[in-house]
């Protein structure tokens, strides 16, 4: 018998997953043949440089794609073959998103962009759900700034909304793809300790993309995508161990390919 | 940067040096809208200006009526004034859909900035696509109008027993071609208004979009109120002459123009909080306050959307309104029924004018229609946020179709509000010095009658309007695949 995810203690998983674009000559493939799970209460990374195929993994993860071959599954919930209506009614209640930039419904206030994941499945806060999302904006220091369009907060403070929104719903998993990629190194660092704070002290289980070596010596374990296959799996390391180990795979790369 | 990279092409194929067709921008979403507005006043104007040519042709030549110079005159003085008013909506909606053009293409022009073109040149290029436009719509509808005056001439008129020797194609058909393709021109000008606020640095920037485009004119808000209130003052003037002289209706028709302008020229003022009103109607689901708010996103943009609908329902609405209480009033003074010929003639005349002011709201509702799909294809960054939180495509349809919903119903309301008040005090200007039976006495308070099958029509075509404007954005939005929204 297939052991599940959760007792593997894995918040998501995919098994033989291969996407690929296009047919022919001109087929590209995304994801060849990956096999991976995220665990559970932990911040995980996915490293690998542009087109490895790392976005293409966190969409399919995520319920966003479809995989050409392959299964996916989210807890205990296989994701391939369902409908789009159960596709998005999952990812409301059970995935949690931070992307790089334009995260926010520039019509809504900070806190409506919040509560946004509670109100599009049409029910109102519990008072336990209410003071958990009152802890974290106080924790995210946005107390002053509920009000808020996202035209006028900054790029950080809009990131933190963000940030509170994806942790809102205490998703089995968040999902952060480049969350750093548009701010200055200050807020920067803010954002990957808030994420890292969200599981240490509530074993919230993060899969972050990107591509800065920095971000991801944040994360308790850094996976190395390369053109579409996982090339490395490592646990937490320094900015300079993640860049020497880039360094040498794409030297490497290049040697082979000359 | 992969947003300058992905723009590049773009601005390649819209600049003439390259080698795509010179002609590829037609292609752009609201393009073929203009022209079909461009299309329907030029082809309205050249039908109306032949056929009423025609009509007054017959009447010389009919030897009982003869002359008729004087209806003649009144004949003229309607068609500018019908005419005017559909390429004054036009022009509107028009203006409406360039400057939301200029919006999307913010990015581009910025990109063009930042190469080296000046914003004057960037300008210049959006009117002079403006005048093509114009160009190819007014010839349109003078081709198209021009042939249906033409067949009704052939065919139309002896089937009525109407023969009479005169050509429909006079040289007067070409004012209203004319006049409308400059008119898109000045429209294009005037919508491409915000090019010269864009700066090459948004071409690099992943910045926020601002929720408000408005550019504060005070002149013009001081302008369109200076004209409301000189039209409600003669409006009151009018209906105190029409107390003792039936001529109160001309001072009256000059205050219902100026005031009229002066609402349209202060949409901006008038329409939100309508706007606002409204979305409160729909409650506080998630669906309702998207919709609410993306109606308010672009105040001046909804409001322009919806004074163009809000010109054509007024003015169906107050031609009923005043015939229905024309009929009261002389019903009354004439002990009760009104003759019915002559109740006939005025449900004839009422039937006509409606159907010739409804071009206007037809106008408006392409304009509307159109808007609304360009709306959605400059948000599909967003509806895929949407999407990946959570947002179900059955929530998206409900979305764009509440958003259709809000500005049609705010529109048609107020619309009805202001024809029912036009058209009363056109009633009571005109009517007020009838003297009525049994104390016959003068003056008399005309009650403006409610046409309620006019009403219901209205009623009718504005919720067949919400649900045809929603049908393009709304397979548009539901076509959007989160990953790709958010790829870009």
């Amino acid at each position: 018998m297939e052991l599940t995810s959760s007792e593997l203690g894995l918040a998501a998983r995919v098994h033989t997953l291969t996407k690929t674009y296009g047919t022919g000559a001109g087929e590209v493939r995304a994801l060849d043949d990956v096999s991976v799970g995220i665990r559970r209460g932990e911040f995980t990374a996915i490293m690998g440089p542009s087109g490895s195929g790392k976005s293409t993994l966190m969409h399919i993860m995520a319920g966003l794609d479809a995989p050409t071959r392959g299964r996916a599954w989210i807890g205990d919930t296989e994701i391939t073959g369902l409908s789009d209506l159960e596709l998005t009614i999952l990812r409301r209640r059970r995935v949690g998103f931070v992307f790089q930039a334009f995260n926010l419904v520039p019509t809504l206030d900070a806190w409506s962009n919040i509560v946004l994941p509670f109100d599009l499945d049409g029910r109102r806060l519990s008072a336990l759900e209410k003071a958990r999302i009152d802890g974290l904006v106080e924790t995210l220091g946005l107390t002053q700034r509920l009000r808020h369009r996202p035209h006028e907060l900054s790029g950080g403070q809009q990131q933190r909304v963000a940030i509170a929104r994806a942790l809102a719903t205490s998703p089995d998993l968040v999902f952060a793809d480049e969350p750093t990629g548009n701010l200055d190194s200050r807020s920067g660092r803010e954002v990957l300790s808030l994420l890292q704070t969200a599981t240490r002290e509530h074993g919230q289980s993060i899969a972050m993309v990107t591509h800065d070596p920095v971000a991801a010596s944040h994360a308790d374990r850094v996976l190395f995508l390369g053109d579409g296959r996982i090339v490395a799996d490592k646990p937490r390391q320094s900015a300079e161990e993640i860049s020497a180990f880039m360094l040498a795979t794409e030297l490497g790369a290049a040697a082979v390919a000359s | 940067m992969t947003a300058v990279a992905a723009a590049l092409p773009s601005a390649a194929a819209a600049s003439p040096a390259a080698s795509a067709p010179r002609l590829a921008w037609l292609r752009e979403r609201g393009m073929g809208a203009s022209i079909l507005v461009a299309a329907i006043s030029s082809g309205f104007g050249v039908l109306l200006i032949a056929v009423t040519g025609y009509i007054g042709a017959w009447l010389r030549a009919d030897p009982y009526i003869g002359g008729g110079e004087t209806l003649a005159i009144v004949v003229a003085i309607l068609t500018v004034l019908l005419v005017g008013v559909a390429v004054y909506v036009a022009a509107i909606v028009t203006a409406n859909t360039f400057s939301t053009i200029v919006a999307g293409r913010t990015r581009r022009i910025a990109l063009m900035r930042l190469i080296g073109a000046s914003a004057r040149s960037q300008r210049s290029e959006i009117a002079g696509q403006g005048l093509v436009v114009g160009a190819l719509g007014a010839i349109t509808g003078l081709v198209l109008g021009a042939f249906a005056a033409w067949a009704l001439a052939e065919w139309g008129a002896p089937a009525l027993g109407m023969t009479v020797e005169h050509s429909v194609l006079e040289p007067a058909l070409l004012a209203p071609a004319v006049i409308v393709a400059l008119t898109t021109w000045a429209a294009a000008w005037t919508g491409s208004r915000r090019v010269l606020t864009v700066t090459p640095l948004q071409a690099l920037g992943g910045s926020v979009e601002r929720s408000l485009d408005e550019i504060v004119r005070p002149g013009r808000r001081a302008t369109a109120i200076t004209l409301f209130v000189v039209g409600a003052v003669f409006l009151g003037l009018g209906i105190a002459v029409g107390l003792v002289n039936p001529l109160g209706v001309v001072v009256a028709f000059f205050g219902g123009l100026l005031s009229f302008t002066g609402l349209a020229l202060g949409a901006t003022l008038v329409m939100p909080p309508l706007l606002r009103l409204t979305g409160r109607l729909f409650g506080d689901s998630a669906t309702a306050r998207l919709a609410a708010e993306n109606a308010l996103r672009y105040p001046e943009r909804s409001s322009r959307m919806a004074i163009g609908v809000v010109m054509g329902v007024t003015l169906v609405t107050m031609f009923a309104v005043a015939s229905e209480s024309v009929k009261l009033v002389m019903a009354a003074s004439s002990g009760g029924e009104l003759p019915v010929e002559m109740a006939t003639l005025l449900d004839t005349f009422t039937a006509v004018m409606m159907a010739l002011v409804g071009v206007s709201a037809v106008i408006a509702a392409v304009g509307l229609v159109n808007l609304l799909t360009i709306g959605v294809v400059q948000r599909r960054r967003e509806l895929g946020l949407l999407r990946a939180l959570g947002l179900t495509s059955s929530q998206v349809r409900r979305v764009v179709l509440l958003e259709a919903a809000h500005v049609t119903i705010t529109a048609v309301v107020f619309g009805l509000v202001l024809g029912i008040a036009y058209g009363w005090a056109a009633a009571q200007s005109l009517l007020g010095s009838v003297q009525i039976p049994p104390l016959w006495l003068s003056p008399t308070f005309v009650l403006p009658g409610i046409p309620w099958v006019a009403v219901a029509a209205i009623v009718v075509a504005t919720a067949a309007l919400t649900l045809v404007a929603a049908v393009v954005p709304t397979r548009l939005a539901t076509r959007v695949a989160p990953v790709e929204a958010l790829a870009e």
